[in-house]
């Protein structure tokens, strides 16, 4: 498998953001489920630092995601895609990039407002985006909350997709993003 | 003749003595000038580590009685008294947390108390007071390296004190069960106080 991609393939860099990223994000999905449950203590803070340093992470790799995919020529869609296809393939991938960025960024506004600011993973302290504020703490716990379930809505539409892409029009959508497979 | 000579030189050795006596009290004891704290421009305040981030609170209720002079540190005294149901730290369920038992418990100690026991100079306009701290009723020593500045604002005599305490938070208790753990919230906390002193009489 090449490093960079091609134009029908992507290459190991960009499949290793790709599914890196899924993973962080559905340990995401679990840590916030896991405070959720917790009694305002130690254990919690613990389990929300951690869903914070996982955040931070996901945030710089989506920066180096999108800067790798300006370096590299991007895979064309299949084109046996239908006009209304194409545009709905394009808005669900612009929506799935810009919820990369704004889910760690409204919880790293969060964390500010709230005057408990962000650390990765112990190692560094990163600044306060915003002003101590609770109404604007609200809002953001809102907008974190609803891109959450945008993001479960959007990811289940580009999964369904790439199943179908594989399992019912046999093509190489998906296998072109899966490593130790050949493209047909 | 004789007589007169005898009691004019008892006279002047007695006002000699006297003047001695008031002349060595008043070099090396001019009571410290004392002051108390101007609330509305004065700041103590907190930070601790939590989860790997720096936090801050402050204490918006404290009193400070202070006598200070730097030509008489041996009378001098600083004497703090918080209360600790005033701390802020941005957060209500945070200052809901601190003030239950397991952390200050702050219905049963309402209140924290330095009192200095001795002021020593250390650099031109540096000292460190030591003195013991009291929290949830235990009392420890402490250092705490400050410093004091007089300006005279609109005739008055301005005392300004600045300074910082490193403490440990398990040493005074705070942090009982689960909260004796220190590697989320670690043992080590600042006070910073910078104090603005107005003349008291």
């Amino acid at each position: 498998m090449p490093i960079r991609n091609t134009t029908v393939r992507w290459g190991a860099i960009s499949q290793l953001f790709h599914w890196l990223i899924v993973v962080l994000i559905l340990t995401q999905f679990v840590l916030a489920n896991e405070y959720n449950h917790l009694p305002l203590g130690l254990a919690k803070l613990g389990v929300i630092a951690k869903h914070k340093s996982v955040g931070i992470t996901i945030f710089a790799l989506a920066v180096l995601r999108l800067v790798w995919r300006a370096l590299n020529p991007t895979p064309e869609l299949p084109n046996t895609l239908k006009p209304y296809e194409r545009v709905l393939a394009h808005i669900t991938h612009y929506a799935l990039y810009a919820i990369l960025f704004l889910m760690p960024l409204s919880g790293w506004m969060m964390s500010s407002a709230r005057s408990f600011p962000v650390s990765w993973f112990g190692l560094f302290q990163l600044p306060d985006l915003v002003a101590p504020n609770r109404p604007l703490y609200d809002t953001l716990h809102t907008t974190h909350d609803t891109l959450a379930w945008i993001l479960v809505v959007v990811a289940t539409l580009h999964l369904l997709a790439a199943l179908k892409h594989h399992f019912v029009l046999k093509d190489d959508t998906l296998r072109r993003m899966l490593p130790f497979t050949r493209t047909r | 003749m004789l007589g007169h000579t005898r009691a004019a030189f008892r006279a002047g050795l007695g006002l000699t003595m006297i003047f001695c006596t008031y002349a060595a009290l008043a070099a090396a004891a001019a009571p410290p000038p004392k002051y108390t704290l101007d609330p509305a421009r004065s700041l103590l305040r907190f930070s601790f580590m939590q989860a790997g981030a720096s936090n801050t609170g402050r204490f918006s209720k404290y009193t400070a009685e202070v006598a200070f002079s730097n030509d008489n540190l041996a009378a001098s005294k600083i004497d703090v008294t918080i209360d600790i149901d005033s701390l802020d730290t941005g957060d209500k369920e945070r200052d809901d947390t601190l003030k239950m038992p397991d952390l200050f418990d702050v219905k049963k100690f309402p209140t924290a108390h330095f009192v200095s026991t001795r002021i020593v100079a250390t650099t031109a306009g540096r000292y460190e007071a030591q003195g013991k701290l009291t929290i949830r009723n235990v009392t420890k020593p402490v250092t705490v390296p400050m410093t004091f500045q007089n300006k005279m604002e609109q005739g008055k005599n301005i005392g300004y004190m600045t300074g910082r305490a490193a403490i440990k938070r398990l040493d005074f208790g705070v942090g009982q069960g689960d909260w004796k753990a220190t590697d989320q919230v670690p043992d080590d906390v600042a006070v910073t106080f910078s104090l603005r002193l107005t003349p008291v009489g």
